[in-house]
C-alpha cells in the first residue's frame, strides 16, 4: 500500500485494550505523518500526558502545542468540550464554567451514556473542520480512551442520532456519525499484544466496527511481537551442537576472539534462547488466529529500551512505513 | 514459611488487587485450585476472566450463584482434589439487582428503580458499580456460603485504587445534594410542599434538557425519589463489608508486574491499605523474567568480530545479544522493585517466573500455584 493511502483519511483513531500500546502506536504514527509532511494533530483523550511525553513535549492543554515538527497535541476532557460547546451553540460562557469545576458531566455521563464521547468526538470534528481554532490540520491521530469497551466510545453518535428525533442536536450527531463512517475522513486503527484475551477483543471489535456500527477499519497493529533470533541455518547448527553436546564448539568460537565461556554461560545462553523461542511460539498461535481475521496486520517488534522515548518511537516508525509499503 | 501458604492456612477470605493485566485473575484463581487440592472447600469470585481461564473453569457466562468444578475437570488434568473447588463470574447488573429488592421498602418501588432506564445504565457505565457489588458479592458467599476459604478477584480498574474508593464514590454519587438540587423541579412534589428551584436550576435544566432530551432527566429525577429511603441499608451494608475486609478473617494479596507502572501502583496501593486499616498479607511479583545465570561480559570489539566471522562465529553472536538484551530486562526489573523493598518488606514477597507456556488452564495454574506457595520467602 502507497504510504499516501495510508494516510488519507484525516482523523486516524486508534483504539485497543488498556495497556495494549495504543499510546505508543498513536505517537508512531504521528511520526509517519509529519515525515510525510502532514500538519499533525495528536488527540489524548482525559489523559495524563503521556502521549505528548512520548513525543517529547510537555503535557498537552485543551489548545493545540506543538511537541515536536509538524505534530501538535491537544488533551480533551469531557468537561472542556461541553463547556465549549455551551458557549459557542448558546453563549453561556458563565454557567459553562460549572461543568468544569463539578461531577455534572458524571451525572449526565450516566443520565446519558456516550455524551462524554459526543462530547469528544465532537470537539474532534470541529478540529477537523478548523473551526473555533487558528490551526489547519492535515491529519488527526487520535489516542482513544481505554476504559470500558472501545466500541462504545465510536458507537456513541449512532445512539445518540437514533434517540433524539429532531433538532440541533439531531443534526450534530448526524454529522459525527457521517465523519466517522466515512473512509475518507476516518479509519479505525486497532491495537493489539499477542495474547488470548486482547486478540480475542480485536476479533471482536474488527467485526463489530465492519458490521453494526458500520466504521471502516484500517489496520491492525499486533505489538510487541519478539523479533526471530536465528535465521533457519543457525537454528538447526544451533540444534544440532545442543543436541550432541558439542557445546564448546561455542566456547572455541568464543577463544577465538579472546573470550572465555564456561559450561554455566552456555546454559545461560540457551535458557535466554529458549525462553525467546517458548514466547514466540505462544505469540504465533495469537497472531494465526490474527491473520484469520480481515484486513491487514502490522507486525512491531518487542523493544527492549528501559521505558520507550522518542527514538523508539522513531524506530517503530520505520517499522510502520516498511510494513505499510508491503501491505 | 511462605506468605500465601500461611493466609490460606489462617485466613477465609483473600482479595487479589493490583492495576490491570497484571494477573489478579490467574492469581486468585491458582490460589483457590491449591486450597481446594489441600482440602479446603474454597470458592473464586472471577471478575471478567480470559476465555480460556473460564472455560478451565467450567464456566460458560456471568453467573451470580458458585458452581463447582468437576471432579472430571480435575481428573483430566491429573489432579485429586481433597477439597472442593466452586467457581463464579460477577454479573454486576443481577447482583445490584438484588441489592435494590433487598433496600426496597416495597416490592413495586424495587420494581420501578429496576426498571428505570437511569438505573439500567448505572451498572454499564458507572465507574466504582462493579467493585461495590463484588464486595456485596463478597459478604453474601461470606454469609451464607459456607467456605473454608474465598478468593476474590478484582475489576480491571487501570489504577489499582479505584477498588478501595468504589463504596465511598458510590454512595456519594446516590446521595449528592447538588444533583439533587438541580433535579429538584423535575422531582415528584414529597410531603405536599412544592420547592421553587432556582434560576440557574433552571437555566441549567433547560439547556441539559435540550442535549439530553426530557425524558432521560424525568427519568433521572424518577430514579432519585425512589431511592430516597433506601440509603440507609446501603450504608449499613457498605459499613457491614469494610468491616468484613477490615476483621482478622480477610488479607490483602497485593498482585503487580515488575514494570514501572505496576510497581508504582503497587506501592502506593499497599500504602493506601495500611492508611485504610485493611490487612495486607502479601505482594505476588508476577511475570517476572526469569534469569538463567551470571550476566556473560562481551566487549563490543569481540562481538563485531563473531559477527564477521563463520556461521558458528555468528549464532553464538547472536545468542550473546539476546543474553544481553533479556540480562537488561531482569536488571530493570529489579531495578524497579527496589524501591518496593522499601514498602513492603521482603519476607512478604512471592516472585512467580514469566511462564513459558500460558497460565491458563488447570496445569499452568497449578504451575503458578507451585511458585505461589511453595517458592521461597525472599532474603531479607
Ligand atoms: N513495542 C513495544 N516494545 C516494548 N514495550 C512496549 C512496546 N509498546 C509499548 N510498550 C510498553 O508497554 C506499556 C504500555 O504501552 P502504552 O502506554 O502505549 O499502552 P496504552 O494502550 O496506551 O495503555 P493505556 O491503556 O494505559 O493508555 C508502556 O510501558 C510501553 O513503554
Ligand atoms: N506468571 C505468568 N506467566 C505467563 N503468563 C501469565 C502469568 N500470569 C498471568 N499470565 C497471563 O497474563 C494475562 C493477564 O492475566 P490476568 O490474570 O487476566 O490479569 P488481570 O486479572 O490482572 O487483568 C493472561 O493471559 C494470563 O494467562
Ligand atoms: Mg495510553
Ligand atoms: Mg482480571
Amino acid at each position: 500500500m502507497n504510504i499516501d493511502e495510508f494516510l488519507d483519511p484525516t482523523i486516524l483513531i486508534v483504539s485497543g485494550k488498556g495497556g495494549v500500546g495504543k499510546t505508543t502506536v498513536a505517537a508512531s504514527l504521528a511520526l509517519v505523518a509529519a515525515r510525510h509532511g502532514r500538519k499533525v494533530c495528536v488527540v489524548e483523550v482525559d489523559q495524563k500526558g503521556t502521549l505528548t511525553k512520548l513525543l517529547g513535549g510537555r503535557s498537552a492543554t485543551y489548545e493545540p502545542t506543538e511537541l515536536t515538527p509538524r505534530v501538535w497535541g491537544v488533551n480533551i476532557t469531557a468537561e472542556r468540550a461541553l463547556a465549549e460547546y455551551l458557549e459557542v451553540q448558546y453563549h453561556m460562557k458563565r454557567i459553562s464554567r460549572v461543568f468544569t469545576s463539578s461531577h455534572f458531566v458524571d451525572y449526565i455521563a450516566t443520565a446519558a451514556p456516550g455524551l462524554e464521547d459526543i462530547l469528544i468526538l465532537g470537539k474532534i470534528w470541529f478540529l477537523e473542520k478548523g473551526r473555533y481554532t487558528e490551526h489547519n490540520f492535515d491529519t488527526i491521530i487520535v489516542d482513544a480512551p481505554a476504559a470500558g469497551h472501545m466500541l462504545t466510545f465510536l458507537s456513541a453518535p449512532m445512539g445518540l442520532s437514533d434517540a433524539v428525533r429532531v433538532g440541533p442536536i439531531k443534526r450534530q450527531a448526524e454529522w459525527l456519525v457521517e465523519m466517522l463512517r466515512d473512509p475518507k475522513r476516518a479509519r479505525v486503527h486497532l491495537v493489539t499484544l499477542p495474547e488470548e484475551m486482547p486478540v480475542s477483543e480485536t476479533l471482536e471489535t474488527a467485526a463489530a466496527l465492519d458490521g453494526k456500527i458500520g466504521i471502516s477499519a484500517g489496520q491492525t497493529f499486533a505489538n510487541a511481537v519478539y523479533r526471530p533470533l536465528l535465521d533457519e541455518n543457525e537454528q538447526s547448527l544451533f540444534e544440532e551442537i545442543a543436541a550432541d553436546g558439542s557445546i564448546d564448539e561455542l566456547c572455541k568460537a568464543a577463544d577465538r576472539v579472546g573470550l572465555s565461556l564456561d559450561g554455566r554461560d552456555l546454559e545461560a545462553l540457551n535458557g535466554y534462547a529458549g525462553f525467546l523461542q517458548s514466547r514466540r511460539d505462544i505469540q504465533a498461535d495469537h497472531l494465526a488466529r490474527l491473520r484469520k481475521g480481515k484486513g491487514g496486520v502490522i507486525d512491531l517488534p518487542f523493544l527492549f529500551s528501559a521505558g520507550l522515548a522518542l527514538p523508539d518511537v522513531e524506530s517503530l516508525a520505520d517499522v510502520i512505513e516498511a510494513e505499510v509499503a508491503s501491505l | 514459611m511462605n506468605p500465601i501458604n500461611e493466609l490460606v492456612s489462617v485466613k477465609e477470605i483473600i482479595v487479589c488487587a493490583g492495576s490491570g493485566g497484571v494477573g489478579k485473575t490467574t492469581t486468585a484463581a491458582a490460589i483457590a485450585l491449591r486450597a481446594a487440592m489441600d482440602g479446603k472447600k474454597a470458592a473464586v469470585l472471577t471478575i471478567d476472566p480470559a476465555k480460556r481461564l473460564a472455560s478451565s473453569l467450567g464456566l460458560k457466562e456471568l453467573s451470580s450463584e458458585p458452581s463447582k468444578v468437576s471432579k472430571a475437570k480435575f481428573t483430566s488434568a491429573g489432579l485429586k482434589p481433597k477439597g472442593e473447588l466452586h467457581a463464579l463470574m460477577l454479573d454486576t447488573k443481577s447482583t445490584f439487582d438484588k441489592v435494590v429488592l433487598r433496600y426496597a421498602p416495597t416490592p413495586e418501588q424495587a420494581e420501578r428503580i429496576i426498571n428505570n432506564r437511569f438505573y439500567r445504565n448505572i451498572s454499564g457505565t458507572l465507574s466504582g458499580t462493579q467493585e461495590y457489588m463484588a464486595m456485596e458479592k463478597l459478604y453474601e458467599l461470606h454469609a451464607d456460603g459456607g467456605y473454608d476459604l474465598i478468593v476474590i478477584d478484582t475489576p480491571p480498574t487501570r489504577n489499582a485504587l479505584d477498588f478501595l474508593d468504589a463504596p465511598k464514590r458510590l454512595t456519594d454519587f446516590f446521595e449528592s445534594r447538588v444533583l439533587r438540587w438541580f433535579l429538584l423541579p423535575y422531582m415528584k412534589a414529597t410531603g405536599g410542599i412544592m420547592r421553587i428551584a432556582n434560576v440557574a436550576a433552571t437555566t441549567f435544566l433547560r439547556i441539559v434538557k435540550k442535549i439530553v432530551g426530557a425524558e432521560v432527566l424525568e427519568d433521572t429525577a424518577e430514579f432519585f425519589s425512589n431511592l430516597e429511603g433506601m440509603y440507609d441499608g446501603f450504608k449499613q451494608r457498605a459499613q457491614d463489608v469494610a468491616a468484613l475486609l477490615k476483621s482478622d478473617n480477610t488479607s490483602f494479596v497485593v498482585v503487580t508486574s515488575p514494570a514501572e507502572d505496576s510497581v508504582t501502583e503497587a506501592t502506593y496501593f499497599a500504602t493506601r491499605l495500611n492508611e485504610s486499616g485493611l490487612p495486607f498479607g502479601s505482594l505476588v511479583v508476577n511475570r517476572v523474567h526469569p534469569s538463567f545465570g551470571e550476566p556473560i561480559d562481551v566487549t563490543p570489539r569481540q562481538l563485531r568480530r563473531l559477527q564477521e566471522g563463520d556461521e558458528r562465529d555468528r549464532l553464538l553472536a547472536k545468542l550473546l545479544i539476546n543474553e544481553d538484551r533479556f540480562r537488561g530486562l531482569v536488571h530493570l526489573e529489579e531495578k524497579n522493585l527496589k524501591g518496593l523493598a522499601r514498602r513492603i518488606p521482603r519476607h512478604l514477597w512471592v516472585r512467580v517466573p514469566y511462564l513459558q507456556t500460558e497460565a491458563v488452564d488447570f496445569p499452568g495454574l497449578i504451575e503458578i500455584a507451585e511458585r505461589l506457595f511453595d517458592g521461597e520467602a525472599e532474603a531479607v
